[in-house]
């Protein structure tokens, strides 16, 4: 799984980093996302969807390819 | 916060969406001011809807409007938004400048709001969480309100500013004035008193060695052309975020309190998690939806027809967040508390541009609070032989949180 980040439309509530840390991070300007590993590790796959899921701004995607 | 008693109703408002509403009002009898937003909602009123009272304004009720209302800047407006409208009203920056003008304050202060900048100050709210609790733990008894919420804040703002720390007793007394006066000359007078001393506070940071605190950063600030930001604008924006992180913390911690002190299972829950930060962290966030206190506004910029409803230049919306909050089309059995809760879009910071610039900190003040709280006073009640003096309109919330325990 590959989650990706409309930079556009974060505004940096930092739920990702919350939920799942091993994936998402924020950075030190604006506390936007910053994807640690645009490749989800399948152990942390579930959380990374939870994650996605829980975006306020619908910023977060994820695909299988 | 006065109520005026004009009753507006614009020609192009259809009568069917007229609703005699009062933001401020609080109905006899009413213990939770939330409570008459929950009644709103279930009396059938229509989903959009305009409220004759406080100058007149539209009030939006779903979540898909209400969120609508905080990403489409182009049509709702942060600027010149107060209810009931006040002339000349200030421009306070970051928050009453849309993008991209509010870039320059925003970007200014957003690395000193960050989640990883909050980190760094974490320990001195457990100090101060813990400082606070010492003074009344033994004596089985507290105001939440005066001896804890209503202070935590106002600790941290002085930090945060980079003001004298002496000045605590004078800022304490000036926010607890902001919170409780109820007639427009005595606010006047308090924002008057709260404003000298943002002056002189800023006038004693120019004499010393600049650091990283927010003074120092507005200080440092320079327009394009090299000069330091216009005067007005900098103690403007102190101001509101003085405002903007005192009520607002201090309601959302009294009313969390105030859930705790009647659900001992929800209590024992949180302290048996206080260490398991990826749930406590479900939890708190779950706490933060369901008691949402801050009712936003906005201001039509444009004419529009928005959803079929025609809306005029200047017209006012109010976003309530405790309603968006319990949508039922967006969240799974929206009035039942569950700190479990796995999928919780709710949007008690607002959404947007303007998303709470203070939301990392306010999350932190709850949880190390509660951390502090929790293994000391684990049960705790409402005293109910004491009067409860609560308040509505922009902000609601409790003025006095008498609790027991021991």
């Amino acid at each position: 799984m590959k989650v990706r980040v409309d930079l556009e439309v974060c505004q940096g509530h930092a739920r990702c980093q919350e939920i799942c840390p091993q994936v998402f991070a924020t950075d030190d300007l604006e506390g936007k996302c910053v994807i640690l590993s645009e490749e989800v590790p399948p152990e942390h796959a579930q959380d990374a969807m939870l994650a996605v899921r829980n975006c306020p701004e619908g910023a977060l995607s994820c695909s299988d390819d | 916060m006065g109520t005026t008693t004009d009753w507006n109703v614009p020609s192009h408002v259809p009568p069917e969406r007229v609703v005699d509403f009062d933001l401020f009002d609080i109905p006899p009898g009413l213990k939770d001011p939330a409570e008459k937003w929950h009644r709103l909602v279930q009396s059938d009123v229509p989903r959009i809807f305009w409220s004759p009272r406080n100058g007149g304004h539209w009030t939006f009720l779903d979540y898909e409007d209400i969120r609508e209302g905080y990403r489409n800047y182009e049509v709702f407006s942060n600027r010149d938004t107060p209810i009931p409208p006040v002339d000349n009203w200030p421009v306070f920056q970051p928050q009453s400048v849309d993008p991209p003008d509010h870039a320059k304050f925003r970007n200014l202060l957003a690395p000193l709001f960050t989640p990883n900048a909050i980190k760094n100050m974490e320990g001195n709210v457990r100090t101060r969480s813990r400082e606070l609790i010492d003074k009344f733990v033994d004596h089985g008894r507290c105001d939440f309100v005066r001896d804890f919420s209503g202070i935590l804040p106002t600790g941290l703002f002085i930090d945060l500013m980079g003001m004298d720390a002496l000045r605590l007793i004078e800022f304490m007394k000036l926010a607890d004035t902001f919170m409780r006066v109820d007639t427009p000359e005595d606010k006047v007078r308090n924002v008057a008193d709260i404003y000298a001393v943002l002056e002189q506070s800023l006038a004693q940071r120019k004499s010393a060695p600049l650091g990283n605190d927010i003074m120092s950063v507005l200080l440092r600030a320079r327009e394009p052309d090299g000069s330091p930001f216009p005067h007005e604008e900098v103690i403007n924006c102190m101001f509101l975020l003085f405002v903007a992180g005192l009520d607002t913390v201090t309601s959302t911690m009294t009313y969390i309190w105030r859930y705790l002190a009647r659900n001992p299972d929800a209590r024992s829950y949180i302290r048996e998690n206080l260490d398991n930060r990826s749930r406590l962290n479900v939890a708190i966030d779950e706490l933060f939806r369901i008691n949402a206190v801050a009712n936003i506004y906005r201001r039509i910029a444009r004419d529009v027809v928005y959803k079929g409803v025609e809306m005029k230049t200047d017209e006012k919306v109010v976003l309530p967040n405790g309603v968006a909050n319990r949508d039922p089309s967006v969240f799974d059995d929206p009035d039942t508390i569950d700190l479990d809760r796995r999928i919780n879009t709710y949007v008690t910071f607002g959404l947007g541009p303007h998303r709470c610039i203070g939301s990392h900190l306010a999350k932190a003040e709850v949880i190390i609070a509660l951390q502090q709280w929790l293994p000391r006073i684990p049960e705790f009640h409402i005293d109910e032989s004491q009067p409860i003096d609560i308040f509505a309109g922009p902000v609601m919330g409790f003025r006095t949180l008498p609790l027991v325990w021991g």
